[in-house]
């Protein structure tokens, strides 16, 4: 009785995720020190916190760095993905020229184009943005195409019957409002990806800074684990706070009006 | 020349995949400025067809539609439509809606918003001008339709089936408001029903239209004086009459199939 009274209290302030973030912190401490006992295996947390108060120069520009290799790429793969989605999805015609280049490109893992990337972009933001480019694209692409597909008929109709007959208009009025959704999925999904191909771009040498490439061509050849570890959790936590942001702007604001169909 | 609008001898086919399906034989009608027109038959006739070819939503296969002397080509804001589905853009606000027809007439913003809440208040919806349309019930998305096709100031509405979908309570204020609306407008309604009780008490005329391939029946003038009681006798004799002929309509159809 009085547990679930506790329980209740605590309830709906986020003490319950807390305490259960601070229990595995705590089991982690406890398996690293007294279990595992070899820091390079497996560091220990409070380890992990000494080695941020370390890095704390190289860190803002760590994530600077790589945010800009990421803001490079995802902005490109937004661009080129909406319009190139929209032409897709609403002119049979491009649907038809751009497909089978599509589909041909699109199951290339993005991290097959690096020696390209280096090769044209040397070890550049530009070459890194490239291969979170390609990343990104093809979902922000397909999700775009989707979206101009499904437009509902019964909206064009009714847009035509109150006199927006050009298509450049009806694009513009109608399907693009309607495909908002689907292409905030595609951002959202692109950014994932898009993360993960900074860091992989990054490991693979293809710039000279960032997370990634601290994290695998400076931390790990020198077997400084418990750094190895600190950059893993940021490279988790910076894609954490990209998600949040994005959803709290795009889905919470922009597309207000979804709340119904969906929740 | 005094017609509002003379369709002749229209015919449309749609092609399936099974072969061609006439939807449409050979109808002639003329509707005369601001007249009730109501269009009744059974579901699958080609009422929704008919309008969206007045609408220029579709093409005739042959015939043709004529509305103020001119032939009709294509959409155009001087017909208004009520669609029978729900066809509010949900991404945007009721204000938003019936002012997108201005929007597209490049109103400017004030006029704009000036006009939309005039319509807005014609059809009661004042106060729920910033709701967008997910929390509307379907009786108050209705009237924003028929608001948004006023806000352009078509001469003709199309309306099809419009109350369809919404309860009976609401679907008889919902035509006491049309007609109010009617009235202060003078507009010349053209209106898809399959409700016998909604063609007798809201038409001047209602045009009986056979099941597929729909072609009229019959025009009967419905002279029944305005304001209607729906339970009067006269009310009561005419729906009589309509539903002897749908009846009888509807054993053709088993009689063909
Ligand atoms: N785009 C189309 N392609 C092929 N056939 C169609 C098309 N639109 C309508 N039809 C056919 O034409 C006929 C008439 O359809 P319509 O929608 O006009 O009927 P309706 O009288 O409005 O029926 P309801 O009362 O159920 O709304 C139907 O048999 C339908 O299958
Ligand atoms: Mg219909």
């Amino acid at each position: 009785m009085k547990k679930s009274k506790l329980l209740q209290s605590l309830n709906g302030r986020g003490a319950i995720e807390a305490i259960s973030l601070c229990g595995a912190i705590i089991i982690w401490e406890i398996v690293a020190d007294f279990i595992i006992r070899n820091p390079i295996k497996l560091p220990s947390p409070y380890a992990i916190f000494l080695s941020y108060l370390k890095l704390w120069e190289i860190i803002p520009v760590d994530i600077c760095t790589s945010l800009l290799h990421f803001g490079i790429g995802l902005g490109a793969g937004a661009a080129v993905g909406v319009v190139v989605g929209m032409l897709m999805g609403w002119f049979r015609a491009a649907d038809r020229v751009f497909d089978p280049v599509v589909e041909i490109l699109r199951p290339i893992p993005p991290l097959a184009w690096v020696p390209f990337a280096i090769l044209w972009g040397g070890l550049s933001h530009y070459a890194a943005g490239f291969i979170v480019f390609i990343g990104a694209f093809f979902p922000i692409l397909i999700n775009t195409y989707t979206g101009f597909r499904e437009v509902d008929k019964t909206y064009i109709d009714a847009a035509k019957v109150l006199g927006c007959k050009e298509e450049r208009k009806l694009i513009k009025s109608v399907a693009f409002p309607f495909s908002l959704p689907y292409i905030a999925t595609g951002i959202r999904i692109g950014m994932g990806v898009g993360w993960m191909c900074v860091v992989a771009a990054e490991m693979f040498g293809v710039s000279k800074n960032g997370l990634g490439f601290r994290l695998f061509q400076v931390f790990w050849p020198l077997h400084m684990m418990d750094k190895l570890v600190a950059y893993m959790i940021i490279l988790g936590l910076v894609a954490l706070l990209l998600d949040r942001l994005f959803r709290h702007f795009v889905e919470d604001r922009l597309l207000k009006w979804k709340k119904g169909m969906v929740k | 020349m005094n017609h509002k609008l003379e369709i002749r001898n229209l015919s449309k086919t749609f092609s399936t995949e099974e072969g061609e399906m006439m939807a449409l034989e050979n109808i002639s009608l003329e509707v005369k400025p601001a007249e009730f027109l109501c269009i009744i038959g059974p579901s699958g006739c080609g009422k929704t067809t008919l309008l969206r070819m007045v609408a220029g939503l579709d093409h005739p296969s042959s015939g043709e539609i004529i509305l103020d002397g001119k032939e009709v080509k294509g959409p155009s804001p001087d017909r208004g439509m009520v669609f029978q589905e729900f066809s509010l853009f949900p991404w945007r606000t009721v204000l938003k809606n019936v002012e997108f027809g201005l929007e597209i007439k490049k109103v400017g913003n004030k006029a704009r918003r000036e006009i939309a809440e005039r319509y807005i208040e014609l059809v009661g919806l004042r106060g729920f001008e910033n709701c967008y349309p997910y929390e509307l019930s379907g009786g108050m998305k209705q009237r924003v339709a028929i608001a948004r096709a006023l806000a352009t100031e078509p001469s003709i509405l199309l309306m099809d089936e419009p109350f369809g979908s919404v309860d009976a309570q609401t679907r008889n204020i919902l035509q006491e408001e049309l007609l109010r609306i009617w009235k202060r407008t003078k507009k010349t309604i053209l209106f898809v029903t399959h409700s016998v009780d909604e063609a007798v008490y809201l038409s001047d005329r209602v045009v009986v239209m056979s099941v597929r391939p729909g072609c009229l029946v019959k025009c009967l003038d419905v002279n029944i004086p305005r304001p209607r009681k729906r339970t009067s006798m006269e009310a009561n004799e005419f729906r009589e009459k309509l539903l002897m002929l749908l009846s009888l309509e509807r054993s053709k159809a088993c009689i063909s199939v």
